[in-house]
């Protein structure tokens, strides 16, 4: 296992006019789970391309442990990657796929046994291991991928794209929690990339906010939610994600504009920001109270404040701005509480 | 609402068109020549029933035999040929290129040349007087004379063979090949494997299908091959390249044997189904196992 690091990496598609990634810095320690999130567009598969070496970048370093791998060829570079649909060898058992990146690199007999033995019982896949792919379930299925790409114990780095895609939303979270354990247990670096915010806040340890201008901001997804570093950021995490209105509708001094989340909010008829409420959208009750999510149309458009959800579409209200973030072109400049 | 369950027997009215078109199409020229087969036919107003005499003589016979034996060995031949080297050529295809639509045309060429033609550009071809290959062939100091040598005429009819039909399986091999997920590729190379690897268990599984469909066409095309070597032996020198279709043409159009010629065309046609329905089983039963 290995950190890995990009320094100041770029790539452009040959013919292409404009460079699809520029300048990307990251680092990423030994055995971290770390997310890439990314609208899509943003160049996460060619960052992704970059990592596994099927890409070689145009500038800068990729570094795994220190050492130089830009132009190492990708089956010399000890990665391995879970892809968004299962990718098996469908004429092989479920035990043959799981030895194969062994094999294939000449590992002794006995040390395959073990460690596709280790892999089944860390995935608890054992009783899948003489079935065929092609009778297993979507799940199951990328269960084993993820097997084979856990299954060489020299692997730097295990690349994950999108790997619940293909897996039916019911057991998503099974599959994650499981990707999560493994992670754990095994400390391996793992990089997860997905334009999902929530398998991307609830799986990894630190989260990149990728766009196509760069990496906006790398911290744990609770400081990328509690305190984003760019508008983007607040805008894109989130569900509804950041509201932002000027400063001096809230009265204060600092930045451009202030971003706040909707549970920063509350609705009160005295409050800063005068509207009418749009809809309501109650997602349970706390106390007893409806509970849920709130938007109001204002002179700065719509705003939405999570709390008691009890007002009627088209109340004359306002709500009050409890804590801010406040940005500069774009990026934070300041954050402050309002009592 | 029962008029929903009710049955309308106008409704067979509507498959009366596809009942008419297969009917004539198929099945009254087929049950003609079964017909045909179980007669004695002297002339048209003198015809006996022999019941199955003409499918026991035709089994029995000699020269049907030899036919049958060249037959067969001349599509398990160009099969042998044709398969792996249009498998060889697909993957020599390059995959998005700007060049790859002109290769495919090119590929495709052969194929769109009239079967008469090809047998005719071959005759030419190989003639040992004046044809590009017969000359250069002797120039290299080897005796060459497909009118004379009845191997010569082999390999001649073999190698237009393979020179007309191995575009097919390379273009369906190729469309094969394309419709293979990029990921898979990947995942072969980051798992180590070499290229023979990547082959045999990516490509190869996957392009099941398409080999299948390729390896039917050829067997039955191959099967029932007629004008070529029509054209270019003229199924000389002797007999040694008279397949069964030319036997066939004999005895129906040159010598107006109806009756042996129609039992000679439902056993003909009887083995090409054979041989379908056991390839075509045997590769479906092993997908069960």
């Amino acid at each position: 296992m290995a950190g890995v690091t990009l320094e100041n990496i770029g790539f452009r598609y040959p013919g292409a006019s404009a460079d699809t990634l520029s300048e990307l810095n990251l680092d990423i320690a030994d055995g971290e789970a770390h997310a890439l999130l990314g609208a899509s567009g943003a160049g996460k598969t060619t960052l992704l391309n970059l990592l596994s070496g099927l890409l070689a970048p145009t500038s800068g370093r990729l570094l795994f442990d220190g050492r130089d791998v830009s132009r190492v060829p990708g089956s010399k570079r000890n990665v391995a990657q879970v892809f968004q649909f299962p990718v098996l060898y469908e004429s092989l058992s479920v035990a043959e796929n799981l030895a194969f990146p062994l094999r294939s690199r000449g590992a002794a007999r006995a040390d395959v046994a073990d460690r596709v033995g280790y892999v089944c019982d860390e995935l608890a896949i054992s009783g899948l291991r003489d079935r065929r792919p092609h009778t297993l379930s979507q799940f199951e299925k990328q269960l084993v991928a993820v097997g084979k790409a856990l299954v060489r114990s020299d692997v730097t780095l295990v690349l994950l794209d999108e790997p619940l895609t293909a897996v039916e939303p019911k057991i998503k979270w099974q599959l994650r929690q499981t990707l999560r354990k493994v992670q754990e247990d095994l400390g391996v670096t793992m990089i997860y990339v997905t334009h999902d915010q929530t398998e991307a806040l609830t799986f990894a340890d630190r989260v990149s906010i990728l766009t196509a201008g760069g990496i906006l901001q790398t911290d744990t997804p609770a400081e990328v939610y509690q305190s984003p570093t760019h508008e983007y950021v607040g805008h894109f995490v989130g569900s509804p994600g950041m509201n932002f209105v000027p400063s001096d509708a809230l009265g204060v001094a600092v930045g451009e504009r202030l971003g706040f989340r909707p549970e920063w909010a509350v609705i009160d008829a005295d409050g800063q920001l005068e509207g009418v409420v749009k809809q309501t959208r109650t997602q349970g009750t706390r106390n007893g109270d409806p509970f849920g999510v709130v938007t109001l149309t204002t002179e700065h458009g719509d705003l939405s404040v999570r709390g008691k959800a009890f007002v009627k579409v088209g109340t004359h209200t306002a709500l009050r701005v409890r804590r801010y973030v406040a940005f500069a072109g774009q990026r934070k400049v300041g954050a402050g509480e309002l009592i | 609402m029962s008029s929903y369950k009710s049955h309308d027997n106008r409704a067979w009215l509507g498959v009366l068109p596809v009942v008419l078109i297969v009917a004539f199409s198929a099945v009254i020229p087929l049950m003609t020549v079964v017909n045909y087969s179980v007669q004695d036919i002297l002339d048209f107003n003198a015809r006996f029933f022999v019941g199955l005499d003409w499918y026991r003589e035709t089994l029995h016979d000699p020269r049907f035999r030899a036919a049958f034996l060249r037959q067969a060995g001349f599509s398990l031949t160009v099969l042998f040929i044709e398969i792996p080297l249009g498998i060889a050529v697909a993957k020599g295809i390059p995959k998005a290129s700007r060049i790859t639509p002109l290769v495919l045309i090119l590929l495709a060429l052969p194929l769109l040349i009239p079967w008469n033609v090809v047998g005719t550009i071959w005759q030419i071809f190989a003639r040992p007087d004046i044809g590009l290959l017969g000359v250069s062939v002797n120039a290299l100091g080897i005796s060459y004379n497909y009118t004379a040598e009845p191997l010569h005429a082999w390999l001649t009819l073999v190698a237009m063979d393979v020179w007309h039909w191995t575009p097919l399986v390379a273009l369906l091999t190729f469309a094969g090949l394309t419709a293979i997920p990029l990921p898979y590729y990947q995942a072969a190379e980051l798992d180590g494997a070499n290229r023979w690897q990547v082959f045999r268990l990516v490509e190869l599984p996957r392009l099941r299908g398409v080999l299948i469909i390729a390896f039917l066409l050829r067997l039955m095309d191959s099967f029932m091959i007629y004008t070529e070597p029509f054209v270019l032996t003229g199924g000389g020198p002797g007999n040694a390249t008279t397949f069964l279709s030319q036997h066939l043409a004999t005895m129906a159009v040159g010598q107006f044997d109806l009756g042996p010629a129609a039992a000679f065309s439902v056993i003909y046609f009887l083995f090409i189904l054979l041989f379908c329905w056991l390839f075509y089983t045997s590769v479906v039963h092993r997908d069960d196992a």
